[in-house]
């Protein structure tokens, strides 16, 4: 416990040791939490210096014709003249972006200024001439679920390659990494997909569960590293990773999952009318749950500690370096408490994504046995989530219960 | 020059999630080829193993407390078998003993009886000398008397006193 406490206020010292340089190099900028948050094309190693990453546009010329162009970089592309930054055209006193295309070399000047500045680093870039069809660009975010993919791959080729050599399959598993890893994945699949998906159904999404859980583990926890970035807190990453849940669930859809959306038995027709459309928007609204709650969630984390950090430079802009000084601990240790906080709901955050998947999937693939008998099982579990009139219930239990494990790290 | 920020929260990148859906594709397809099949079969033969080791021992257990009980059960028959071999052993020494007892009592008793049988045959016989003895030593005296002449009369009657003074047997 006096370890602990002196460890503590080490840290809280250490923060006034470092907060004149924060402060000294964060002077001209506002410190905006929600710019630090957000993707960027490059990689932020600050106060080291920033890596500008590839960008990439497929695009269609001013002749119409189909082309890709590769740049090193933000500032390679924009002193190649082909792009300009994109300005705001509510300052009309600046020159236009028409003009900038007309005038190139006029406009070098400013291009360079803009680089020397660092500020192209966040401008949207738009071509001089033609118009970009999608921008292939490397983000920030794009790096590191590809570092997050990686190490995930890493991990579990190793930890297979354990399991193949026998550690694991004749003999117990040994060692802390095999015994962490493979209590996940046992209790991913004793916990998670066994449970929604049935004894018959779970091996066949077992696979997919368990990346999509590992994956956004390992992006969660990349956020929380010094010079990381959560991959998670995008919303474009969660809205793939919620649309491979979707795939999966209409695709392997039952016949009564289809016949439930399109004609819901045992009610009376009018009711049919009125649910049928409710229940194709239910299709939808699921995974777009789940990407928002994934996204708002692991965005909120780092907005927080982002917010609390910045305190130390609202206090120390508003009433001096002093005021400064007197935040800096208290904040670095509220930010030490919601750090601890992230790293718990990185856990959980993973687990909702994925225990949510595997309902959903699961109520999808779920068949009624006796058809014909449903009149007297309508209150089964499976009848519960399918059924017409229950099925309304079941899903409001179903979004109440999303929402409580999703409220909680909010709080 | 104030120029348009390109990131915010909510912008929409298709480039990103073209390239993410590549990325977690191949993720997906490359772990579950090489990762998730060989781990999750190698769970499942664990676990069979184990249940079956389990099913085994139990079985086993089971084998070993049958086999105990019948020993427990053999051991407490042998032991009935040994008390009443035991019982019966010395129900039979007893009943010999007894038997030779008898005999041996009936034994002695015939030899008694014998002795005693002889015993008054030899006293009757004793007796029989003994009377022909006097009566010779009678005679001889008898024969003294009368060589000191001594009448008939006063002979007979002494002769007859001695012989009334003689025990009856």
């Amino acid at each position: 416990m006096g370890k602990l406490f002196r460890a503590l206020v080490i840290i809280l010292l250490m923060g006034l040791i470092g907060t004149p340089a924060a402060l000294a190099s964060g002077e001209d900028d506002d410190f905006d939490p929600v710019h630090h948050t957000a993707d960027g094309y490059y990689l932020d190693f600050q106060p080291i210096g920033k890596v500008e990453l590839p960008r990439i546009f497929l695009m269609r010329d001013a002749n119409g014709s189909i082309g890709v162009d590769f740049f090193g970089g933000t500032a390679s592309a924009l002193r190649s003249g082909r792009y300009v930054a994109e300005v705001d055209e509510s300052h009309g006193d600046e020159a236009h972006e028409g003009d900038a295309a007309e005038t190139g070399h006029a406009q070098a000047g400013d291009v360079e200024a803009l680089i020397a500045s660092g500020a192209h680093l966040d401008a949207h870039l738009v071509p001089a001439a033609g118009s970009v069809i999608i921008d292939f660009s490397i983000t920030r975010h794009l790096i590191f679920s590809l570092l997050g993919a990686g190490i995930v791959l890493i991990i579990f080729l190793r930890l297979a390659g354990r399991y193949k050599r026998g550690i694991g399959r004749e003999t117990a598993p040994q060692g802390l990494f095999q015994n962490l890893f493979e209590t996940l994945i046992v209790f991913i699949r004793d916990d998670v997909a066994r449970p929604n998906l049935g004894d018959e159904h779970y091996k066949k999404f077992l696979p997919y569960l368990l990346t999509v859980f590992f994956f956004i583990l390992v992006c969660n926890l990349l956020g929380l590293v010094p010079f990381g970035a959560t991959a998670t807190s995008n919303l474009m990453i969660t809205s793939v990773l919620a649309t491979f849940t979707f795939f999966f669930t209409q695709i392997n859809g039952s016949k009564d999952h289809w016949k439930h959306v399109f004609w819901p038995p045992d009610m009376p027709i009018l009711v049919k009318f009125l649910l049928i459309p409710t229940e194709i928007m239910g299709l939808f609204t699921k995974p777009i749950a789940l990407a928002i709650r994934l996204f708002a969630n692991m965005t909120a984390g780092h907005l927080v500690i982002l917010s609390l950090v910045g305190l130390i430079f609202t206090f120390g802009g508003l009433f001096g370096p002093i005021a400064g000084y007197g935040v800096a601990p208290v904040s670095i240790a509220f930010t030490l408490f919601v750090n601890l906080l992230e790293i718990l709901i990185a856990f959980i955050q993973a687990y909702i994504f994925t225990i949510l998947s595997a309902l959903f999937i699961g109520m999808a693939v779920a068949e009624h046995s006796h058809h014909d008998h449903e009149h007297e099982h309508a209150h089964e579990p499976a009848a519960l989530a399918h059924g017409t009139a229950p099925a309304i219930i079941g899903d409001g239990a179903a979004e109440t219960a999303e929402q409580a494990p999703a409220l909680a790290p909010a709080s | 020059m104030k120029i348009i920020i390109a990131a915010d929260l909510l912008n929409a990148n298709f480039g990103l999630v073209i390239w993410l859906g590549i990325i977690f594709l191949l993720l997906l397809i490359i772990l579950k080829r090489y990762a998730w099949g060989p781990i999750t079969s190698a769970l499942e033969d664990r676990e069979r193993t184990i249940g079956e080791s389990m099913q085994q021992a139990e079985k086993a257990l089971a084998e070993a407390r049958q086999l105990q009980a019948d020993n427990e059960r053999a051991r407490r028959e042998a032991e009935q078998e040994a008390q009443r071999l035991l019982r019966d052993a010395r129900e039979e020494a007893d009943r010999l003993r007894g038997e030779e007892v008898q005999k041996t009592r009936e034994a002695i008793q015939h030899m008694r009886d014998q002795a005693q049988d002889e015993i008054e045959r030899e006293k009757d016989s004793a007796l029989d000398a003994l009377r022909a003895e006097v009566a010779d030593l009678a005679i001889q005296a008898a024969e003294k008397i009368l060589q000191t002449n001594l009448d008939a009369p006063s002979q007979r009657r002494l002769v007859e006193n001695f012989i009334d003074d003689l025990p009856k047997n």
